[in-house]
């Protein structure tokens, strides 16, 4: 149990309260005021995982979801949140995992890390072209491949695209404008949290909630229904939607904190070797 | 025997249903969940949803228990416009327009789901407005809960206002430095990191203080710490907990055995 015990110190629990409140007030005002169809609501929670560990994450997640749900007055809270702490915190232990592999260290002008880039980007392109012939390239392949209706091909073809655009993008603005290889590994960290997330998460959302939330996602899952999709898988599109884009546009901001935080705060944590260049 | 505390330090919640112990409350909120989404597909929320009207209204708070049911209107507009109109594999559809077909089958779906989510949100609505959140975490620490999840949770709902707080001056500070937040959304967009950054930074730099200030006051020295503020509870509320529990696990057994389905 020390690997367990070891990752609640004084600073791991005095960082969580606060990281629960940036994913809450963050997430509110996304969600609520901006009616933007991503979340940002895990910015905290994927911060503590990354340095503090798995299970500092996992907790700080599902009491982010609680709290928000169950315990803040109406303004900011919002009960449709509370079910879907299973979902944060899955995200939560991932980022741990991540932190753990040294995935969020900052590698600004590290040239030995390029080539471990270079195969991190083939790598989820080579993902993406697989998926895309498998599943995109025919209208019989995607029926048989994901069982959504054929109808609706174009519209998923279009989604996959914008993710496919937005990872890019934000690849290429880390690798050109910052020269961080680093950011490589963060982002592709934030695309499998986002697909585990938005599988988690499309049967909370259409057994609970009927698949609707109250916030800007709504209008995709009625875009989905309205092109023939049953419940669920017009929520799990939805998710598979913004969920990658969230996550990956989430992990992005955090590897950004942590990579401006000094260094000094950041060692102190459990997991802060693993996130400091050796160099510094 | 043990002296009472004076009473700055404990203050006596007032009425019946408020001067319950806080783990009864939670406990009755934690039973009406269960049952709004266990019992039937109607008579369980029906009934939660009259139950805790009562409550509320004994309990004094059914005003304020209004203003956390007119917060759910948006998400149930939403739930009944969608459901009504977007039912897949409805057969009562009585009109098509464009992709829209208003059904029967669909709306009495979304009215289910609406019934049911505002009896589940309304329940915890009630343990929220009869319990303060200082007493809730004060009687758990007694009862053996750790002194780390309670500085947990008590500090997060505390920071949270006060990070809302922070924000609104921040965007003000922003503005008096000529950041537009009202123009075309595409400058708006341009403003996020400027409003973003501080925020979350700002925050981040109390770790370290807050650290120090905490091991100055030997929060992680082992051993229990001795509770100043103790809530009354009595026999019959320990026993109406026990017997909540009980029904709890039946519940969701039956449900799960298949032996509620003649439920409606």
């Amino acid at each position: 149990m020390g690997w367990i015990s070891r990752q609640f110190t004084t600073r791991t629990i005095v960082l969580m309260p606060i990281a629960i409140a940036i994913n809450i007030v963050l997430g509110a005002t996304v969600q609520q005021v901006l009616k933007l169809p991503i979340y940002l609501d895990s910015i905290g929670t994927i911060l503590v995982g990354v340095v503090a560990g798995p299970i500092a994450g996992l907790l700080t997640g599902v009491l982010s979801n609680l709290i928000w749900g169950y315990l803040l007055p109406a303004p900011i809270g919002s009960s449709t949140i509370g079910p879907f702490a299973i979902t944060a915190g899955v995200i939560g232990l991932l980022a741990g995992l991540w932190g753990w592999l040294g995935l969020f260290r900052s590698r600004r002008g590290e040239r030995s890390s390029i080539p471990g880039a270079i195969v991190a980007v083939i790598l989820v392109g080579a993902l993406a072209l697989y998926t895309f012939s498998r599943a995109y390239a025919s209208p019989t392949d995607f029926q048989n491949n994901t069982g959504f209706d054929p109808t609706t091909l174009d519209q998923s073809r279009i989604f996959f695209l914008v993710i496919l655009v937005i990872f890019v993008a934000l690849i290429a603005f880390a690798l050109f404008l910052r020269r961080d290889v680093g950011a490589v590994y963060a982002i592709g960290a934030g695309l499998v949290t986002g697909i585990a997330a938005a599988i988690v998460s499309a049967p909370i959302a259409a057994i609970v909630y009927g698949g609707v939330t109250g916030s800007g996602t709504d209008l995709l899952v009625a875009a989905f229904r309205a092109g023939g999709d049953s419940l669920v898988s017009a929520t799990l599109k939805q998710g598979l939607l913004s969920d990658p884009m969230d996550k990956m546009i989430t992990s992005f901001v955090v590897f950004f904190i942590v990579g401006n935080l000094s260094q000094r705060f950041i060692a102190r944590f459990p997991n802060g070797e693993r996130l400091v260049s050796p160099s510094a | 025997m043990t002296q009472r505390p004076p009473s700055f330090v404990v203050r006596a919640p007032t009425g019946t249903y408020r001067s319950l112990n806080p783990a009864t409350k939670l406990a009755t909120a934690a039973a009406e969940v269960v049952a709004a989404f266990f019992l039937g597909l109607w008579t369980g929320p029906v009934v939660v949803l009259v139950l805790v009207v009562l409550t509320a209204f004994v309990a004094g708070v059914a005003r304020r228990l209004g203003v956390v049911a007119a917060v759910t209107i948006p998400i149930v507009a939403s739930i009944m416009l969608i459901n009504s109109l977007l039912y897949p594999g409805a057969t009562d559809v009585i009109a098509r327009i464009g992709p829209l077909a208003p059904s029967i089958s669909g709306f009495l779906f979304g009215l289910q789901i609406t019934i049911r989510l505002l009896a589940a949100s309304l329940a915890l609505g009630v343990a929220y407005l009869t319990t303060r959140t200082g007493d809730l975490l004060a009687d758990l620490e007694r009862r053996g809960f750790g002194r780390r999840a309670s500085f947990i949770i008590g500090s997060a709902i505390e920071t949270v206002p006060r990070t809302v707080t922070r924000a609104a001056e921040i965007v003000d500070a922003q503005r008096a430095r000529g950041l537009d937040t009202e123009g075309r959304w595409w400058r708006r967009v341009r403003g996020i990191v400027p409003l973003a950054a501080p925020v979350v930074f700002g925050a981040l730099t109390e770790v370290e203080e807050r650290t120090m200030a905490l091991e100055a006051r030997a929060f992680s020295t082992p051993g229990p710490r001795t509770v100043i503020r103790t809530l009354p509870d009595s026999g019959r509320q320990r026993a109406v907990r026990w017997a909540l529990l009980l029904g709890l696990v039946l519940l969701v057994g039956l449900r799960l055995t298949g032996h509620l389905a003649v439920v409606p």
